[in-house]
């Protein structure tokens, strides 16, 4: 009763206290367990300022930031260049003003920080092979060091493909080899691997459960997803491909923002060594972008910076942003959509060819109907095409466009698939 | 007394037999993610609704309007953003580290003297039944708790020293005007969430003879009587850290509007007070925010989470900690075996023997843990048995020990010396053992 009486006390005392702490708002994409860690360690360094976290993917963040007022936000830290890039146009943000010491300009020729200093990064993602060690080892197969591997027919039936229009990840990552490989040598290469794959079109499990549980065995993805899961007990490895592709996440401070100095220390805070180092933490295990704090990483961590010596990053994702939406809607075009027609052509090419000599004109014939790319490099690169992808959503004129242009592409596509039916049908008779 | 011994040796048999049980409800994972396996003996169907709920149970929810409909109508006023930030990787929550942080994995329920219609807790006119820390932009959160400790030693008969800390709460920035001097509040910390689907399946009568038995051991366990909302009548309460709710739906659709603010079919208006004009004019994302579809796939995730086995088995020190655990009648209300009944709604959690040293019944535990905050039949000093499973796990996994329902404890030996009430005697024991047994005790807990 004494303890109630001096709650009561303290209640009816501190009621009507107004809080001298400042609140910082913050809109992320973040998952919680990685803004918990960030949250709880930076709040512990600055107990005079509340961080509150707004949650909004990408394309529900940028109409959120073009609000009065920016919707109250400070700042801006997520994995969405697009949104960087479009909102800096605005005039969004403000520049960060920042003491950048041991903090690299580029990664390869991946920039690490806007030359114009209004958004850096704060962390990379890898693009790697998930894979179940004890799974490659009961099926006999070797490991794979480069996305040309993946077309390996041992590789038939074991790999898990992540559809990019279905999972997040993926759009930056087919970008990415699309640029590394080239446009036509990589829609090939993406024809040859979905031959090999199973194609994962819906996003209720993570990708570490197809490979971990033991359902197949490789899964192209994010290396995060697969050394958190690591650490956090699971069976599996990461690979990373030479050189690696990396998906950067960024903090930018909004032009608007009334707590510039409480902004500045909050991005200071993630760019600190030790904000930098919280990256490592098992539920995390994202790339740190200052180099120095990998001497403290804990064991079997890549280090992109080291990694970047001998094979230096080539893949800038700004390059393909304005025709993700695109090549989504090509991917399941060319290779979704007709997965079930597709896979067991590669199958009985690839036996006919072992069988056979590759140099078979009716068999090259039918590797060209399968691989062609779905549309040239330059009617994907023409501004209008990319735009009729990307706006379709909320605006019906550019549905209508991009569908037009998917109808008379698809029926190509199908004309090709056909026409290599009829041949590889042919040679069987 | 020879019974007695037989009766022991038998217990003792039994728990060992299950250190490495064929049980397919019990994981063998002792990893980080030891709380978050999925039991797969039931179809693709339930499976792939599993994995749904599991998004929906680690994703942050999105301020409305959003074109992420499915994942908007977090607000006007809530706790956190997600189920898993007051239940991290499906485990224990824990207090602020300083009084200055603010509620990560925590909340306080507050109410007024007296009872609702159905006998419940009476929420505050204003302030309603939780304090909401937080608000959407505009509207501000409802104000804060901090949290402070007052040390206290407390010397065992051996002459051993225990330091445990009292907290001390401070409602502060109340923005909704001040509480009453007769307001109660009830801290609680996020419980773990996993093995919830077992408890939903041991039936009422499972629970009356564990109650039974408890009075023919001299312990007086009850069951909560709450009322079923779905139903619409009074029915065994299992859920809450009071046994304050009846159904695992009911909890989680109770989670969502009060920690979240998110509308579901049981709770379909949003989180705000008649007072709280500028909260019931903000824009709500869909009625009900939380579909029935989402709801099902949320309570048949929890419904298939497995429960960790029992580790250690063979380690003498642990065997001794069991019998300890026994015979100073810690066993009496953390009952080591249930048996579930029928679950015609999961057939798949029928008839199955599981170990989660809890009763589900509630116990008074004494003046110092009491809240003063009544919730139907459970007094300001009762609190419902705390499953013990996984308890061992709780510092790899959530990196933290605190115990007990406002993590006032911070480890184990500190938990069980805050029992008091009708555990009063089972304490005394306790620190009457030699230090070297309580310490086989503690290693015991830890094997779970």
């Amino acid at each position: 009763m004494t303890f109630r009486c001096l709650f009561i006390l303290i209640a009816s005392l501190t009621a009507c206290d107004a809080s001298a702490k400042q609140t910082l708002t913050v809109l992320t994409a973040y998952h919680e367990e990685v803004v918990a860690q960030f949250e709880t360690a930076f709040e512990r360094d600055h107990p005079d300022i509340d961080v509150k976290i707004i949650w909004r993917m990408p394309h529900d963040a940028l109409p959120y930031l073009r609000q009065r007022n920016q919707g109250g936000v400070d700042v801006y830290w997520s994995a969405s260049l697009h949104n960087y890039l479009q909102l800096k146009q605005e005039g969004a943000w403000q520049k960060l003003k920042l003491d950048r010491d041991g903090l690299p300009e580029k990664l390869g020729v991946m920039p690490l920080i806007d030359p114009d200093g209004f958004y850096c990064a704060t962390e990379m993602a890898g693009y790697g092979f998930v894979v179940n060690p004890g799974y490659m080892k009961k099926h006999r197969l070797p490991e794979p060091k480069t996305w040309q591997d993946l077309i390996d027919a041992r590789y038939s039936g074991h790999i898990a493909l992540a559809v990019p229009s279905r999972f997040g990840f993926a759009p930056l990552m087919i970008g990415s080899v699309l640029q590394q490989y080239g446009w036509e040598r990589g829609w090939a290469l993406f024809s040859e691997v979905a031959g090999n794959a199973q194609l994962l079109e819906h996003n209720r499990g993570f990708i570490t459960d197809v490979v971990g549980s033991g359902k197949l065995g490789i899964a192209p993805s994010l290396d995060f997803f697969a050394t958190s899961a690591r650490a956090n007990g699971a069976p599996l490895q990461l690979l990373y491909p030479e050189p690696v592709a990396y998906s950067p996440a960024h903090i930018a401070i909004t032009a608007s923002t009334r707590q510039a100095q409480a902004a500045r220390q909050f991005v200071g805070f993630i760019l600190s060594a030790q904000g930098q180092r919280l990256l490592f933490h098992p539920d995390i295990r994202k790339l740190p972008v200052r180099p120095a704090v990998y001497a403290d990483k804990p064991e079997g961590q890549f280090d992109p910076f080291a990694a970047a010596v001998l094979h230096s990053p080539v893949y800038d994702p700004s390059t393909t942003l304005p025709r993700l939406a695109l090549q989504n809607a090509l991917f399941d075009l060319f290779l979704t959509e007709r997965h079930d027609q597709l896979k067991p052509l590669w199958q009985r090419l690839h036996e006919l060819e072992t069988q056979n000599s590759r140099s078979d004109e009716t068999l090259a014939e039918v590797r060209h109907l399968l691989t062609a790319a779905p549309i040239s490099l330059d009617l994907a690169s023409d501004i209008s095409v990319q735009q009729s992808f990307e706006k379709r959503i909320k605006d019906a004129d550019a549905d209508m466009q991009a569908k037009s242009l998917e109808n008379t592409w698809r029926s190509d596509i199908s004309r090709k698939y056909q026409r290599a039916e009829q041949l590889l049908a042919a040679w069987r008779h | 007394m020879r019974a007695g011994k037989l009766l022991m040796s038998l217990l003792i048999c039994l728990f060992a037999q299950t250190a490495k049980s064929e049980n397919a409800w019990v994981t063998d994972d002792e990893s980080r993610e030891a709380f978050a396996q999925i039991y797969a003996g039931v179809g693709k169907e339930l499976s792939d609704l599993a994995f749904q709920g599991r998004n929906l149970f680690r994703q942050s929810w999105v301020i409305p309007p959003a074109s992420d409909i499915d994942s908007a109508g977090l607000g006007p006023l809530y706790n956190q953003l997600s189920c898993l930030a007051c239940h991290p990787k499906n485990g224990r929550g824990m207090p602020p580290e300083t009084p200055d942080q603010m509620m990560r994995s925590m909340l306080v329920r507050l109410s007024l003297p007296g009872s609702n219609e159905h006998g419940g807790p009476r929420p505050h006119p204003v302030y309603g039944d939780q304090l909401n820390e937080q608000g959407i932009p505009g509207i501000p959160g409802e104000g804060r708790v901090r949290v402070s400790y007052q040390e206290i030693v407390r010397m065992l008969p051996d002459g051993e020293t225990i330091h445990l800390r009292r907290p001390i709460y401070t409602f502060t920035d109340l923005q909704y005007g001040p509480l009453e001097p007769e307001i109660l509040y009830s801290p609680r910390i996020g419980p773990p969430v996993f093995g919830l689907g077992l408890l939903e399946a041991v039936s009422d009568s499972a629970i009356m003879q564990l109650a039974e038995r408890g009075r023919q051991q001299g312990v007086n366990g009850r069951p909560n009587w709450v009322w079923d909302s779905e139903k619409q009548q009074k029915t065994i309460g299992r859920f809450g850290l009071k046994a304050n709710v009846a159904k695992l739906k009911q909890q989680i659709a109770g989670a969502f509007i009060g920690d979240m603010s998110i509308t579901s079919s049981l709770h379909p208006i949003e989180n705000c007070s008649l007072t709280q004009t500028a909260c019931q004019q903000a824009p709500s994302a869909r009625q009900p925010e939380l579909d029935d579809r989402q709801l099902k796939a949320v309570l048949t995730y929890l419904r298939l989470l497995q429960v960790p086995a029992k580790r250690a088995a063979d380690d003498s020190m642990v065997q001794q900690g069991e019998r300890l655990f026994v015979s100073t009648g810690c066993a009496a209300c953390h009952s080591p075996s249930l048996q579930t009944g029928d679950f015609p709604e999961m057939p798949a959690l029928s008839q199955q023997t599981l170990h989660p040293y809890t009763d589900l019944l509630l116990h008074d535990m004494g003046e110092e843990l009491a809240d003063d905050r009544p919730d139907f039949e459970a007094s300001a000093r009762d609190w419902r048995t705390p499953p013990l499973w996984g308890i061992g796990l709780i510092k790899k996994i959530n990196g933290h020990s605190t115990f007990l329902h406002d993590g006032r404890a911070r480890n184990k030996m500190e938990a069980i010396l805050w029992h008091g009430g009708e555990a009063q005697f089972v304490r005394t024991r306790f620190e009457q053992l030699p230090s070297l047994e309580r310490r086989s005790i503690i290693r015991f807990l830890e094997s779970l």
